[in-house]
């Protein structure tokens, strides 16, 4: 065999040496006629069969989006340039971080918490290995799980990495090498996140990691500091806080949990993860970092100018937030335009200037979650075959899965100030719960905001075991334009922590009974 | 009747007074079956439009779903479509109309089979000529049925607002109309609209205590105007029909969160075009992006072999075979089924497949290579050469380098010769096996047997 290795860019300089005037040519004629007889023969989406619908990502955005359309009839294909369906979410984002959050939570649980119990365990060891392959083995189950619901509705999954050619042409790079292109009548871009770099340190997913290196690290770190204080950093700073880390928190902001969260929720779930024995540092940014040596050193100050300090650690995680993602995806080639923050711009039914093309998800405005991806893919199919579709905006539930969970829904304190409006809020803590009680797990409370006058509820906002399932309840309400006089007058079982939302609903406009 | 709209059969249920919802109460305006169309808000923030064309002739009919008009706003021109079946009488905005406000008169429609001969046209409605500094007379009942949005801070006064102590006596006197300058502004401004209406899904548990605690039944529940999704009654519109709250509080607060169950989109500011590299590169760092390290493997190839059998068959049959026939036809036979990456794990839908018996995780698959073809020395090649100017896919994909590898090729200097020339795939990580083998399929049929290919 003649055949030599030789590096890409090294390759045309080794030949030159060889021979004095190479001419190198790209051997075009033969490439259209390959492509065409090679579609032909394999039955691809050839550039004259045309798809319905084309969706370029299989993240939650772009797979409920194919299911949806598939049960609708449509002829669809999704590009997915990731090896596995789902995206973000289940493969480095939602599913795998509650996998961690779950079995830490045991871990910890069981060190700390079940011998007040009544039981008594041994040796309680650590085998990080073995939990990470039980994350592992989620969400390789939930990825498949997804391919087999795109074979049932019939979505041609394409693997590989698609960019516009033109307006209804995506050109894909196959994951096992060549490539294909495919055409569709209308083209859904749902193409995602990635989490937004700090500047000046380097992400090696080793030693400075986003979340998917906080998903995979191999063994605990002794010191982790979080960058950025918002649900990613927190969440992902209980795991290896409760794994054994020594976690501290810098957050640019005066609170934890970003803007979103009610400042008082905020204060309250910061104390409990203080006890738990996370750190934290508010009112701090990070102004340069050194990742050169064995450990990170990251120099930080007050955010409004004060005295510099510098920390130390093993691991540090980036946490800033996520930005848009759709480089490679050709955006230029049809003129598509993105905002100062790099959100493909939209009308409010997802449409582009290109109005075939849509846009849902990450990639585009409102909140970075994965139901509201879903919601808006539903939506956006919706505008297709229906002609009509809609997301309520103002019902998207945010949860936060450290322990006692957070999670709201509406609008907190702080926004119904700025806008002018009069409300009343109402409160119950578990601590007067029975079944908090009971469980021993009483840090937290439920809140209401409600309208002064109408009495409707405008916002809820949740700390306490299980307030993540608690909120759906909620967010219900909200849809319904419920008061909290409703919500009080509706029976709740007993004994339940949902009692808790009950008496906090009836506080709004009365009194609570057990309080 | 109808003369409502829809944009795209969708938005304007939410936004625009829905004319079907409002005959149920208000006898008089039914029969007067000439109606004033008014420009409909086609999204929360949209206080005004420009009339792009019409796309109906006066006095022609037109079914639901038909597109009547199109509408400029400063955001995108969107078709605007009849709910219902009906006639457009009068064009009142023309063509090219520009800024015309929301709520403003466009058009006078009549119902289906209405002879329009016969019509009177009404007067434009005085709550829609509201945007006005000096609002003339106060809107009549009839005429504050048609929606208008109402720019003035004005709200109804007390003397319109049903008396707290007679709400029976109100309600038959048609409680709903009383309420409606309130409910204009609502809808303007996007909420589901407040009017009385028959409400279908039992009462919410505080409404129900609030009417019996007022001695008043559920029927009754049909008579009071209703702010919440869908037309629902809540709470504070039974306040509101009380007395105990102002009148226009519950729609106004239902207009602010319906704004807010919409993406704000109105203040969006586009990215500057920045110096492409530079945008390109940081987000290229991210380690989720990496591009899978790529390998040139290259194999010398002589198509000496190829040129005599070229030559052969022009001699014999008189049919010129350009070189890249034989190439592709080599190419194609030397992709089949090749060893797959050491990197390349089964997909999960081969497992998948495994699993359910269906296939073996197979060992091999068809290559996508297309050989890169160097000559030794320039010569002219037969075969037309227009598509260079063409990117092909890898130019789409990573325009960095492979675009400047595209302009480096000279037009017409296609250089393939007799004697050695190198052919060359780009491999990616771990496929270089592969990639080998596919090279040496293509020196063997070319070199050994090329007579086959073209046989
Ligand atoms: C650690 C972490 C935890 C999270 N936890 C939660 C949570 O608990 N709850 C919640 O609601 N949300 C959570 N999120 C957010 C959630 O993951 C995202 O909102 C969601 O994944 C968005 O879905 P999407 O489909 O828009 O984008 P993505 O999930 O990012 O999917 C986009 C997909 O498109 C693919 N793609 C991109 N470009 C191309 C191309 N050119 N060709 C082909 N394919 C392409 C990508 O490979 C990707 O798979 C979390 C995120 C992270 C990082």
């Amino acid at each position: 065999m003649f055949s030599r290795l030789l590096p890409r860019t090294a390759a045309r300089g080794a030949l030159q040496a060889q021979n004095q005037t190479p001419h190198i040519i790209r051997a075009t004629p033969v490439t259209s006629c390959l492509q065409s007889r090679i579609s032909q023969r394999r039955g691809f989406a050839t550039p004259t069969e045309e798809k319905d619908l084309v969706i370029v990502g299989g993240g939650v955005a772009g797979y409920v989006a194919a299911i949806k359309a598939g049960q609708e009839g449509l002829k669809v294909a999704c590009i997915e340039k990731r090896g596995s369906l789902g995206g973000t979410c289940l493969n480095v984002g939602c599913i795998p971080s509650k996998s961690l959050l779950n079995n830490s939570h045991l871990y910890h649980q069981i060190l700390h918490d079940t011998k007040n119990r009544g039981i008594e365990v041994g040796d309680v060891k650590l085998n990080l290995e073995q939990m990470m392959k039980a994350k592992d083995t989620s969400v390789s189950g939930l990825t498949k799980g997804i391919e087999f619901l795109f074979k049932k509705n019939n979505v041609e999954y394409i693997k590989g990495t698609g960019a516009f050619a033109d307006e209804h042409t995506i050109a894909v790079n196959l994951v096992d090498g060549g490539e294909t292109s495919v055409r569709g009548k209308n083209i859904f871009i749902a193409t995602g996140s990635e989490s937004t770099p700090f500047p000046g340190l380097e992400i090696d997913e080793k030693k400075v990691i986003t979340s998917t290196g906080a998903i995979a690290l191999k063994e605990v770190p002794k010191k982790m500091v979080v960058i950025g204080g918002g649900i990613i950093g927190l969440e992902m700073g209980s795991v290896w806080s409760r794994l054994g880390s020594e976690v501290t928190v810098v957050e640019f902001l005066g609170q934890i949990g970003g803007p979103g969260m009610d400042a008082e929720i905020s204060k309250n779930i910061q104390k409990t993860l203080g006890k738990q024995g996370m750190k934290f540092m508010l009112n701090t940014k990070v102004t340069q970092g050194d990742d050169s040596g064995e450990t990170v050193k990251l120099d930080v100050e007050a955010s409004k100018g004060g005295k510099a300090q510098t920390l130390d650690a093993d691991v540090v995680l980036v946490a800033i937030g996520r930005r848009p993602y759709t480089a490679g995806l050709g955006l230029d080639n049809i003129g598509l335009e993105t905002d100062n923050r790099g959100r493909l711009v939209i009308d409010s039914e997802y449409r582009t200037k290109i109005p075939h093309i849509r846009v849902i998800g990450d990639c585009t405005f409102g909140p970075m979650l994965a139901h509201k991806a879903e919601e808006e893919a539903v939506a956006a199919v919706e505008f297709l075959t229906k002609n009509y579709g809609h997301v309520n905006y103002n019902a998207i539930p945010s949860v936060m899965y450290t322990h006692p969970e957070v999670a709201w829904v509406g609008q907190n304190e702080a926004e119904l100030k700025e806008a002018g409006v009069k409300y009343k809020v109402g409160t119950f803590p578990f601590s007067a719960n029975s079944r908090a009680k009971t469980n021993l797990d009483t840090d937290g409370m439920v809140k209401f905001v409600a309208d002064a006058e109408t009495d409707r509820i405008l916002g809820i906002h949740i700390v306490g075991p299980n307030a993540g399932e608690m909120i759906a309840e909620g967010t219900l309400a909200l849809e319904y334009g419920a008061s909290t006089e409703d919500v009080g007058r509706t029976s709740h079982a007993h004994p339940t922590l949902a009692e808790a939302f009950k008496e906090a609903a009836m506080a709004t406009y009365g009194k609570a009974i057990h309080y | 009747m109808g003369s409502i709209v829809r944009r795209s059969a969708c938005m304007a249920s939410r936004y625009a007074p829905s004319y079907a919802a409002r005959r149920g109460f208000n006898v008089s305006v039914r029969d007067e079956a000439a109606q004033n169309f008014t420009m409909p808000a086609l999204s929360p923030t949209m206080t005004e439009g420009n009339i792009s064309g019409w796309r109906v002739k006066e006095g022609d009919s037109f079914s639901a779903g038909d597109v009547l008009l199109e509408i400029e706003t400063d955001k995108a021109t969107m078709d605007v479509e009849a709910q219902d079946d009906g006639i457009l009488v009068k064009v009142m905005q023309a063509d090219g109309s520009k800024g015309v406000k929301v709520g403003h008169r466009i058009a006078v429609t009549a119902e289906a089979g209405d002879d329009i001969n016969s019509l009177e046209i009404p007067q434009e409605d005085a709550s829609a000529s509201a945007g006005e500094p000096a609002k003339k007379n106060r809107p009549s009942p009839q005429d504050e049925t048609e929606g208008g949005i109402d720019t003035t801070e004005s709200s109804p006064s007390a003397a319109e607002a049903p008396p707290a102590s007679r709400p029976e006596a109100d309600a038959e006197a048609g409680g709903a109309s009383a309420t409606r300058p309130a409910a204009q502004k609502a809808e303007g401004q996007g909420s589901q609209g407040d009017k009385a209406q028959k409400q279908k899904y039992p009462l919410y548990p505080s409404v129900e205590h609030l009417l019996r605690q007022n001695g008043m039944s559920k029927e009754d529940a049909d008579k009071i105007p209703a702010s919440g999704p869908g037309g629902r009654l809540l709470k504070g519109d039974v306040l509101a029909y009380f007395g105990h709250i102002s009148k226009d509080y519950p729609a106004q607060a239902s207009a602010r969160l319906s704004k807010l169950s919409h993406l704000d989109l109105s203040n969006i500011q586009l990215a500057q075009p920045a110096p492409k590299p530079d945008a390109a590169q940081p987000a290229a760092k991210a380690p989720e992006l990496e591009l899978p390290k790529e390998t040139e493997v290259a194999v010398p190839v002589s198509l000496s072999a190829v040129i005599a059998t070229q030559k052969r068959v022009q001699d014999s049959l008189g049919i010129f075979l350009p070189l890249s026939t034989f190439i592709a036809r080599a190419s194609e036979l030397a992709n089949e089924a090749l060893p797959l990456g050491k990197n390349r794990k089964p997909t999960a839908d081969d497992l998948f497949n495994s699993v359910l018996g269906l296939d073996k995780v197979a060992k091999t698959s068809r290559g996508q290579y297309v050989p890169q073809v160097t000559g030794l020395a320039p010569m002219p090649l037969a075969a037309p050469t227009k598509s260079a100017k063409k990117p092909d896919i890898l130019d789409i994909l990573a325009p960095k380098k492979a675009l400047k590898k595209t302009s480096a090729v000279r037009p017409g200097a296609v250089g393939v010769t007799t004697g050695e020339n190198v052919f060359s795939v780009t491999a990616k990580l771990g496929e270089e096996a592969r990639a080998a083998e596919y090279l040496g399929r293509m020196k063997m049929a070319l070199e050994q047997e090329p007579g086959r290919l073209v046989v």
